[in-house]
């Protein structure tokens, strides 16, 4: 059952996310056009592409970014024994935790704050009306909240299971086979 | 340095050093600073998201993501393989020239030195080692010495980055690029040269001359790329993130409705992919913008140039300094962080140097690219362990010739600038 959800959930977040991405490139592509097909830019297309990037990049992070694709110094990590490995993860997610908590709420209050001001050329579809800032960068507290759940979870993972062994591969890397360990016996 | 800043630095080193995901530690890092420096923590999330929204310069970021991986995924990187065969095959060393010169047509497109590598080097590794012509660690060294070219010769999302920290036009660091990723391309066919004839490697069966029209025609669109990409950013017509999405949009053209080598189910697969880099890369960028905060709040670049005025110090010697520090910092630091963080700190010595920073630039990316395929911790070195299985071993120790003479491209480049800037100069670059 949990299987099940937790495959939906990485389905669903996967097709927004291509989705919002394609929306994006589509909107760069009208943008070309409209500047220099029509000789006369729509103004809102720029704005639309940079709203698009912001949530690509918060929604991407929280949702459907794996722990092996973050861009990761990670040559200490990978040189410790298992035990050292549980404890530097352990750390790692504790300190992410423990960062984004504190500073959720002040962050709330500039992005509620961020309701007195509204997009300049985007308009909501249905009303005509533009888009208060706060609906947007809303994404980053989406952001926020889910990292904390999602680093709370490792954390828990982590000390119940140990470090889990694929974090830090390549993606799409297979292992290399294994050389030989010592004591074995070279024929 | 305040209390504050230094509280920084360790949070930082220390979180990074552990293997926390660098984005995350900035942030974290950033974090320290405004509490101790009694700021509103606000500040941290406040920067990131204004800096991602307001900078339509990284939009292009994205969107070469996406035209790169599209043009792996579809049978473009096969096509252009086949005309440099044809082209290039039959002397000594042959498919290590090709290698290298399918490096030279392919970063006309990509932008990136991962993509190449991952995509064309894949295919070309394996034709090299078939039949055992080819030591494979041989074949992946100099797949990854050629890839490194990838980001020098335009378009680049390592220079779209410094454009973005140093406010240098991109269209000038495009046009510097071009002489600097030939010279390294000149110099790795040299040494492949050399060695292929020392080790005796086989010759290729020559194609024959007359099959030459029919592969150029066949890799024609995609040849085609460069071209489009450099009239419209150099001819003016279209801004340099126009012309990733341009790029992208004929890669998708040309490997769907051209070529039919893209099913639905495999675009779908090449959104979801560049959307997670987009966003892992993003959220580097992101880390930058407020760190870059901090590093203006502490006055740190106008210290590091006051310090270096102070004990007049002379333009080579500081480029020099600053390229074995980044050169340092390349074989454990990955190439967006060094551009992103480290280099920040010396664009306004450099300045102040009367360094041009188009050149400072060029020699900066040149530089973290050359750091992707450095001992112990390359990029490079690990994306074609992963996609061939050849052990990082045997290609680490074909390297180093091929490390050499890069380095070696980089000291001329260093000694004189006139390399880079020239091509820029010509075309309309005061500087």
């Amino acid at each position: 059952m949990l299987d099940k959800i937790r495959k939906w959930f990485t389905h669903g977040t996967e097709f927004i996310a291509a989705a919002m991405i394609a929306a994006m490139f589509l909107t760069f592509l009208i943008q070309i056009f409209s500047r220099y097909v029509m000789m006369a830019p729509f103004g809102w297309t720029l704005e639309l592409s940079l709203i698009l990037w912001v949530w690509i990049v918060f929604f991407g992070c929280a949702f459907i970014v794996r722990e092996q694709d973050h861009i990761t110094f990670d040559i200490f990590y990978l040189a410790g024994g298992r035990r050292a490995r549980q404890v530097l993860a352990l750390a790692a997610a504790a300190a992410i935790v423990i960062g984004m908590a504190i500073s959720f709420l002040p962050t709330w209050d500039y992005i509620d704050w961020m309701r007195m001001r509204r997009t300049s050329t985007v308009e909501n579809p249905f009303t005509g009306n533009k888009i208060p800032l706060r609906t947007i960068f809303s994404i980053y507290a989406i952001f926020m909240v889910a990292i904390i759940v999602r680093y709370i979870w490792r954390f828990v993972d982590v000390l119940r299971n140990g470090p889990p062994d694929s974090d830090h591969d390549i993606p799409g890397h297979d292992p290399e086979p294994p050389h030989l360990r010592h004591g074995e016996d070279v024929v | 340095m305040s209390f504050e800043l230094a509280s920084t630095l360790v949070t930082l080193f220390v979180l990074a050093g552990i293997g926390t995901p660098v984005g995350y530690s900035i942030i974290l890092a950033s974090l320290v600073y405004l509490g101790f420096a009694g700021l509103d923590l606000a500040l941290a999330g406040e920067k990131i998201i204004q800096g991602l929204y307001r900078s339509f310069i990284l939009l292009a970021v994205p969107l070469f993501i996406i035209a790169a991986n599209i043009m792996n995924a579809g049978t473009i990187s096969d096509r252009l393989l086949q005309f440099c065969v044809a082209a290039v095959g039959r002397f000594r060393g042959g498919l290590g020239h090709v290698n290298v010169v399918a490096s030279l047509i392919f970063s006309g497109m990509s932008g990136s030195a991962v993509a190449d590598a991952a995509g064309i080097g894949k295919i070309i590794i394996e034709m090299m080692t078939k039949g055992g012509r080819y030591a494979p660690g041989y074949a992946a060294a100099i797949t990854a010495a050629s890839a490194t070219i990838g980001p020098i010769i335009p378009p680049s999302i390592p220079m779209v980055l410094y454009a973005l920290v140093s406010n240098t036009s991109i269209g000038a660091l495009f046009l510097a690029g071009i002489v600097p990723g030939l010279i390294m391309g000149v110099v790795l066919m040299a040494m492949n040269y050399y060695i292929s004839s020392r080790r005796g490697f086989a010759l290729e069966e020559p194609v024959p001359i007359r099959q030459l029209p029919k592969h150029t025609a066949n890799a024609f669109p995609a040849l085609l790329m460069p071209v489009i990409l450099l009239y419209g950013i150099y001819g003016g017509v279209t801004t340099p993130t126009e012309a990733a999405a341009v790029a992208a949009f004929y890669a998708l053209v040309l490997a769907a409705v051209f070529y039919r080598a893209l099913s639905v189910k495999a675009l779908y697969g090449i959104l979801v992919e560049s959307a997670r880099s987009s966003a892992a890369v993003g959220l580097v960028i992101g880390g930058a913008l407020i760190l870059n905060f901090v590093v203006v709040s502490e006055n740190i670049p106008a210290m590091v140039a006051d310090s270096l005025v102070g004990i007049d110090m002379s333009p080579l010697v500081f480029l020099i300094l600053v390229n074995l520090l980044v050169l340092g910092l390349g074989c454990v630091l990955d190439a967006t962080t060094i551009i992103l963080v480290i280099v920040p700190l010396f664009i306004p010595a450099s300045r102040e140097l009367g360094i041009d920073l188009v050149h400072f630039g060029v020699l900066v990316v040149v530089n973290s690219m050359i750091g992707l395929i450095t001992p112990p911790y390359g990029i490079l070195l690990f994306v074609i362990n992963a996609v061939t299985g050849i052990p990082l071993k045997e290609i680490i120790g074909e390297i180093w010739a091929f490390l050499a003479v890069l380095i070696g491209a980089l000291l001329l480049l260093i000694l004189f600038p006139d390399i880079v800037l020239f091509l820029p100069r010509l075309l309309g670059y005061q500087g």
